[in-house]
């Protein structure tokens, strides 16, 4: 296999913290050297023309839809729209539609994933059909493969079964993803209380729910020791709770959702059922909290929340349809707008989307350093685009960013040294 | 070494826990226990050490292998044993625990032998009482005689266990064994771990004086004994452990595992058991390796040592005229 330089490119490595002009040599799968004029004479050498070279990114949570679902999103269909956004490192969540609670189906999912193009981790359902009743069998699914185990979008209600489950994880030594979402106040909401839902008349669930619940797991965590990653904070409250929390030493991690750090509930333009997601779009403060969370790390991970379905389930009432958001293809491209709009620096926004999940499930790649997989992507930082979500590479098109300006967007993204996705094809 | 040898006589007038006994308390019922062993293993196995005396087993919670132990154990030194269990006892008509326990106390039996589902009913019969007490089985609590007669059956295997390497795993939580052999084993010395799911196991068990393990390819490593607990079917189901095939991937003992631990190791269970849950089947029947049929036969024998203690003394306290 021959190798690669990518020359004339702007490292950015926030592993490291390097951001400077250099090349990439690759070399059977690898990353061999990075530096300046380290190609070879018989290396295939890729001018990048000052273009950003960074690890491609490890998104933690996207989903797809069960087997034969009629125009659903497969893991082909959803590894075709991860290379278009740069992401080399895919994790599947469960949902209740798709619960991935037993170990052969984790066993099934992975071998089915051998051909994909990127890598593709399994996350399993912590409890049987996410009920939060019943465990399921974290210690085979995790003998089996599984990354780590989530609740996906479905609180538990009852502190002796969240108990429980955190203390059985905690002897595997899994991460336990759980929605930070105070059951009875959240239930059948579709809305953050506030003036303006209560005028429109929606259902609303409280920020404090968020806190509560956060405190609430994370006293359980202390308790039993466990491992607990809050599923996609959203609050300036919660936000707060995370980081009371690991200051008692308690081992908690956090990720947020790309739509939390990008929209607030003014952009869902009053009703419109493309903007009804879990969580529920956010007040301007709470947003501004998210990214000056990704900033100081108490988010270590920003996730697309990929949740493709039908269009049909979208074309209700707003407190009717579905929520949910197709986003890995336009993850990058909404991260670089805080780059843009200066609210992050290029270092810090992409921190959460490679080393920051890397570190949290212990993978190599995610960096760049000699002898790390080399899964990159290049970026040109400024190329202006309008997402349609009608082209989209997801078998599916609901999507809060259809029509979205943006600028930045993936030119190559290459895994495990091969090059997987090249935007002049 | 004889009773004589250390002029010591059992002081003690119940047996609740293994924490109220010394280490030569079990010393005279580990020897007595050696002599009703020998005895049952003769054609001639009545005696007539309790001969008058009346031994009531009075059990609240459903048993084969106790009740049947308590009450051979019982006949066979001479005692006149009735059964009291569940399914025809006052309780079951809404009388108080109270009100049995003064109830037959009325009837001037010498020996209570008493099982029950509530940490502490043992205890608290002997209070309403004053009558010798053996707990045999109080909730989550203690079982003392379990414990004894492990730890006799484990002795006369592999000898004095001070010092040697003992693994319980399993359900600890919710074992009453668990608790009465932990607490034999730190009064023989020797070195106790235990392993099994966080879900499984107390809160600050560490200060049991155990080392902890949730890892059974790690707490095998160098185990002169495995004492595997029976885990109760409705645990199985998913509130504190996913399922039985996980639990013996994880936590069951095998023949395989056991070649982590020393090669002469033995293995124990006080039965009921679940194969290939707790234990794989075949090393269950393994003769060199298991020794769930000596614990059972150790079990009378025990037994027959305890209520011999007990019975003596409370024939002397008795005496007409005193």
């Amino acid at each position: 296999m021959s190798a690669i330089t990518i020359r004339n490119a702007r490292v950015v490595d926030p592993a490291s913290g390097r951001d400077e002009l250099a090349s990439l040599r690759v070399e059977n799968g690898l990353i061999a050297e990075i530096g300046d004029g380290i190609a070879q004479d018989e290396d295939h050498i890729i001018d990048a023309g000052g273009a950003i070279l960074a690890p491609a990114f490890i998104d933690l949570r996207a989903a797809i839809e069960p087997a034969f679902t009629p125009g659903g999103e497969t893991l082909d269909s959803l590894a075709r729209a991860a290379v278009m956004g740069g992401i080399g490192t895919m994790v599947i969540s469960p949902t209740r539609d798709m619960p991935m609670d037993r170990p052969e189906t984790i066993t099934g999912l992975r071998a089915a994933a051998l051909p994909l193009p990127v890598r593709a981790l399994f996350c399993g359902g912590a409890t049987m059909g996410l009920a939060g009743e019943t465990l399921s069998e974290l210690g085979l699914m995790a003998a089996c493969g599984a990354a780590f185990v989530s609740q996906g979008d479905c609180p538990i209600a009852d502190t002796v079964t969240l108990r429980n489950l955190l203390s059985y994880a905690s002897g595997f030594e899994l991460w336990v993803a759980c929605p930070p979402r105070d059951s009875g106040l959240f239930r059948q909401t579709v809305a953050t209380e506030s003036e303006a839902a209560a005028r429109l008349g929606l259902a609303t669930e409280p920020a404090v729910s968020e806190r509560m619940a956060i405190d609430r797991d994370a006293s359980l965590a202390e308790l039993t020791g466990a491992r607990l990653m809050i599923d996609r904070v959203s609050t300036h409250d919660g936000v707060e709770a995370i980081s009371r929390a690991r200051k008692r030493g308690i081992e908690i991690c956090a990720t947020a959702s790309i739509a939390s750090l990008v929209l607030n509930a003014v952009d869902a333009d009053g009703l419109d059922p493309a903007f009804r997601l879990s969580p529920p779009l956010r007040h301007e403060e709470d947003r501004q909290a998210l990214v000056a969370a990704i900033e100081n790390g108490i988010i270590n991970a920003v996730v697309s929340d990929h949740h493709p379905m039908d269009l049909d389930r979208k074309a209700q009432p707003f407190s009717d349809a579905a929520s949910g958001s197709i986003s890995i293809e336009t993850l990058l491209a909404a991260m670089l707008g805080l780059v843009h709009e200066e609210e992050l620096d290029l270092v810090s926004a992409l921190r959460p989307l490679t080393i920051g999940p890397a570190d949290l499930l212990g993978l190599p790649q995610g960096r760049l350093e000699t002898g790390a997989p080399a899964d990159l992507v290049l970026i040109d930082g400024d190329a202006p685009w309008v997402f349609d979500a009608g082209n989209s590479v997801s078998a599916r098109r609901n999507s809060a960013w259809h029509n979205r300006r943006f600028q930045g967007r993936v030119l190559m993204t290459m895994v495990d040294g091969g090059i997987v996705y090249n935007l002049k094809g | 070494m004889g009773r004589a040898d250390f002029s010591y006589d059992f002081l003690h007038d119940r047996l609740i826990t293994v924490d109220d006994l010394n280490p030569l308390d079990i010393q005279i019922l580990f020897d007595r226990a050696d002599h009703w062993l020998a005895i049952n293993q003769s054609p001639d196995k009545k005696h007539d050490a309790l001969r008058g005396l009346t031994q009531i087993n009075l059990f609240f919670e459903p048993s084969t292998r106790t009740l049947a132990s308590f009450e051979l154990a019982g006949k066979r030194l001479g005692a006149d044993v009735v059964n009291f269990s569940t399914a025809n006892s006052s309780t079951k008509k809404g009388e108080s625990l109270a009100d049995t326990a003064r109830t037959l106390a009325a009837m001037r039996p010498e020996l209570i032998v008493v099982r029950h589902e509530t940490s502490g009913a043992a205890d608290f019969i002997h209070r309403e009482t004053g009558i010798a007490t053996v707990n045999a089985g109080d909730g989550m609590h203690s079982h003392p005689t379990q414990g004894l007669l492990d730890l006799f059956a484990l002795t006369r295997r592999i000898g004095d266990v001070g010092g040697k390497r003992v693994l319980i795993v399993g359900d600890i939580l919710h074992s009453r064994v668990a608790r009465s052999d932990v607490g034999m084993l730190n009064l023989l010395g020797a070195e106790i771990r235990l392993c099994a799911p966080p879900t499984l196991l107390p809160t600050d068990v560490d200060r049991w004086g155990a080392e902890i393990f949730h890892d059974l390819d790690d707490a095998l490593d160098g185990c002169d004994a495995v004492i595997t607990l029976r885990l109760q079917k409705e645990r199985m189901s998913g509130a504190l452990i996913p399922s039985t095939r996980e639990y013996f991937h994880f936590w069951g003992v095998t023949s395989r595992r056991l070649e982590l631990a020393h090669p002469d190791c033995v293995v124990m269970h006080p039965g009921p058991m679940n194969r290939n849950v707790e234990i794989e089947s075949m090393l269950a029947d393994d003769g060199n390796r298991s020794l769930i049929l000596d614990q059972v036969e150790a079990g009378v024998a025990i037994r027959m040592a305890v209520l011999e203690q007990l019975g003596q003394r409370a024939r002397k306290n008795t005496r007409p005229g005193l």
